[in-house]
């Protein structure tokens, strides 16, 4: 399958300055390995050209830096030198590490997990969905919106294909973090993961997002999942990146019967942050869940746009959101749900939930549903508001001072969906990331 | 000594408390009851700082310090416990965590060191006995999905542990079956001495089998409309309220 979207969908402005500006850059930087393909990405989004905030979907995410970006990855000669030091902790029985997009062998350790085949090197470069083997699930045309992805595809320099064994078990397999270190304006950071989970597996995936050297970097993730039958895998993606980041990512995964996939994504760094999910249940009896924690300080944007398409019977869906905003940030989600026909028995739960922790921020969670066949249970719930005054009032008459209570109950917000993380090791980095976020002095306003 | 004096209170265009005057010597346990709507939660509300009360006229000291000028958690740390009707449930906040940071809170006021976890934990567990509490609480959220007892336990095992100087019962015995109401009673009844006082807000006598009140007050339209011994809440469990209601008009 060819990653480009139903044109009649999209759309928007092609061949605008910006596409062409791209088609140049793509035509600078000479193609390497599979000029093929990258050449038929870079058509494709020439075809359909990259959303701008017109489009219902983008407009909470400030798209107009990327007139500024330089669209090719940058020269390796100006990175500035990395080491193990200036990385999170290791958490994965094996890390592989990539600057700008480019596989480093030397911060890395290789797995040697049998059953689990890692393929990091600039020839795993490889089209989301593009190949397929027998236990793959039925290609279905995607709803979703992959125009930054096939900005990856045209771009990307190396890439990470994972492929798990029929039956292999391995809970923290596989570590990968993708390190930014160029300026955006010297060059764009393209992390790409092809994962590939075989039938009855039950694996791990952990994918981090961090900065070092600038903090002023153009990132553009694109991640492809597929989970054969009778198996199940816990993604873990945390976003750390810098200040002034600016980034894109797009998450597709395709799941096949009585498959199991759960993605956690905790979003904390970044200027600007915004994911676009695409899940799409193939197989009856599938099940996804979608969790989300964002927290946003000063001008922060994340975005976060998650579609589950129920194609198959009987799956089920769970979405789960909570995100807090202070300063003058804007934290957004909105779940949508897609019910096709001929997917009865569908059950799909939403709960997303956004804390205003300041008067200038603001929140916007909603959920859409979309249902073409009957018998199907859709729940949702969404809400944004402000600190509850009761708990607030209880937690003063124990004589906790006003930003003690304040912290407490920002953090018993977020735990809902932070409790899910299933790797301890991880999960206490996250915590203390988000304590750590939380630390910072709140407006007095909140009471 | 807890003075309040000519005490006026109101909520939104609505005079809730209008004039009230009472005192409650140290050591002293005083029951305030009285009919629906006649102030008895605003009183207690005020005493402990809640926002969405405004005191027109009078002042409320406690030992002497004003404690209309202090915020909630000031207010807490001068000895203040007020123990909630309605009990807020707080999912992802420990029990023991709030029960550790309340009591170090306190401590810090008073110039004392933090307790170390060792401490704490001998500290909360022979309250939890006298509670008649599972050691799983500590580990639950704060009042989450506990039942109306459970809550109203959690609530005493909260004031055991601080030690207040003055605590304030709003309607504790709300919800209790009998064994309930005994072990609530026994924990009130532990903490009595000649250095606290206690504030029972309730509508019936029942509690005051098992707390036994120095004093007595019956509250009608936000003022004291009459006082008296333990004998003046049976009293009114014979009778009724409204002879009060009638005498005051």
């Amino acid at each position: 399958m060819s990653a480009a979207p139903t044109a009649s969908k999209l759309a928007s402005s092609p061949a605008s300055p910006l596409t062409a500006r791209i088609a140049a850059e793509f035509a600078a930087a000479g193609n390497g390995a599979h000029a093929a393909e990258r050449q038929r990405a870079l058509q494709a989004l020439t075809d359909t050209g990259l959303p701008t905030s017109r489009d219902e979907n983008w407009k909470y995410v400030n798209l107009r830096p990327l007139e500024k970006v330089r669209f090719a990855p940058p020269s390796a000669a100006a990175r500035p030198t990395i080491t193990a030091a200036d990385l999170p902790a290791a958490v994965g029985k094996s890390r592989y590490v990539f600057l700008d997009g480019a596989f480093e062998p030397s911060l890395s350790s290789t797995n040697t997990q049998p059953g689990v085949t890692v393929k990091a090197a600039s020839g795993a470069n490889v089209s989301p969905g593009a190949s397929s083997n027998g236990g793959s699930p039925a290609e279905v045309a995607s709803l979703g919106d992959l125009r930054f992805a096939l900005l990856n595809e045209a771009f990307a320099t190396d890439g990470v294909q994972i492929e798990v064994a029929r039956g292999a078990q391995c809970d923290t397999c596989v570590e990968l973090v993708f390190v930014a270190t160029s300026e955006a304006k010297a060059g764009a950071s393209y992390p790409r993961v092809n994962f590939k989970v075989g039938a009855n597996a039950q694996v791990g995936l952990i994918e981090r997002h961090v900065s070092v050297g600038s903090d002023a970097n153009f990132i553009n993730c694109a991640v492809d999942v597929e989970v054969a039958r009778d198996a199940s895998v816990q993604h873990y993606r945390v976003q750390q990146t810098g200040a002034r980041a600016i980034w894109f990512d797009t998450l597709t995964a395709r799941l096949a019967e009585n498959a199991k996939y759960q993605v956690h994504m905790v979003n904390l760094g970044a200027l600007s942050a915004r994911s676009t999910v695409n899940v799409q249940l193939l197989g009856q009896r599938s099940e996804v869940g979608v969790f989300g924690a964002s927290v946003g300080g000063q001008n922060q944007v994340h975005d976060t746009f998650a579609l589950v398409d129920h194609v198959a019977p009987n799956a089920r869906t769970e979405q789960g959101f909570r995100g807090i905003a202070s300063g003058r940030a804007r934290v957004a989600f909105n779940g949508k749900v897609v019910v096709r026909k001929g997917a009865h028995g569908t059950d799909s739960s939403q709960s997303l939930r956004g804390l205003l922790a300041g008067t200038d921020a603001e929140i916007d969670v909603r959920p859409q549903l979309e249902i073409y066949t009957d018998d199907v249970k859709c729940n949702h719930g969404a809400t944004a508001g402000k600190l509850d005054d009761n708990m607030m009032f209880y937690l003063l008459s124990r004589g906790l001072d006003r930003e003690t209570a304040l912290r407490l109950l920002k953090w018993a917000f977020l735990e809902d969906v932070v409790s899910k993380i299933q790797v301890p090791e991880l999960r206490q980095q996250i915590e203390e990331s988000l304590a750590s976020r939380l630390e910072a002095p709140m407006p007095k306003e909140s009471l | 000594m807890l003075k309040i004096d000519n005490l006026h209170v109101a909520v939104g265009d609505k005079k809730v408390l209008n004039g009230l005057t009472l005192e409650i010597p140290t050591g002293e346990v005083h029951a305030i009851m009285g009919p629906n709507g006649s102030g008895k939660s605003t009183l207690a509300h005020v005493l402990a700082g809640r926002p969405g009360y405004a005191v027109t006229a009078g002042s409320i000291t406690l030992d002497g310090k004003d404690l209309l000028a202090l915020a909630p958690e000031e207010r807490a740390h001068e000895g203040v416990f007020l123990g909630f009707q309605y009990p807020v449930e707080i999912p992802g906040v420990n029990n023991v965590y709030l029960l550790k940071a309340a009591l170090n809170a306190a401590r810090k006021h008073r110039g004392l060191p933090e307790v170390d976890a060792f401490e704490f934990l001998t500290l909360v567990r022979g309250k939890m006995q006298l509670m008649k509490m599972d050691e799983s609480f500590l580990s639950r959220g704060v009042n989450e999905g506990f039942s109306g007892g459970e809550k109203k336990r959690n609530e005493i095992l909260q004031m055991l542990v601080l030690e207040p100087k003055l605590a304030v019962l709003d309607e504790t015995d709300s919800g209790l079956d009998i064994d309930a109401l005994k072990v609530v009673s026994n924990g009130v009844n532990t903490l009595r001495s000649p250095e606290r006082s206690v504030v029972l807000v309730t509508h019936y006598q029942r509690l005051l089998d098992y707390v036994v009140p120095d004093h007595v007050h019956v509250l009608v339209r936000g003022k004291i409309a009459r006082s008296g011994d333990k004998n003046l809440a049976l009293e009114l469990e014979k009778r009724g309220y409204d002879w009060v209601i009638e005498e005051a008009a």
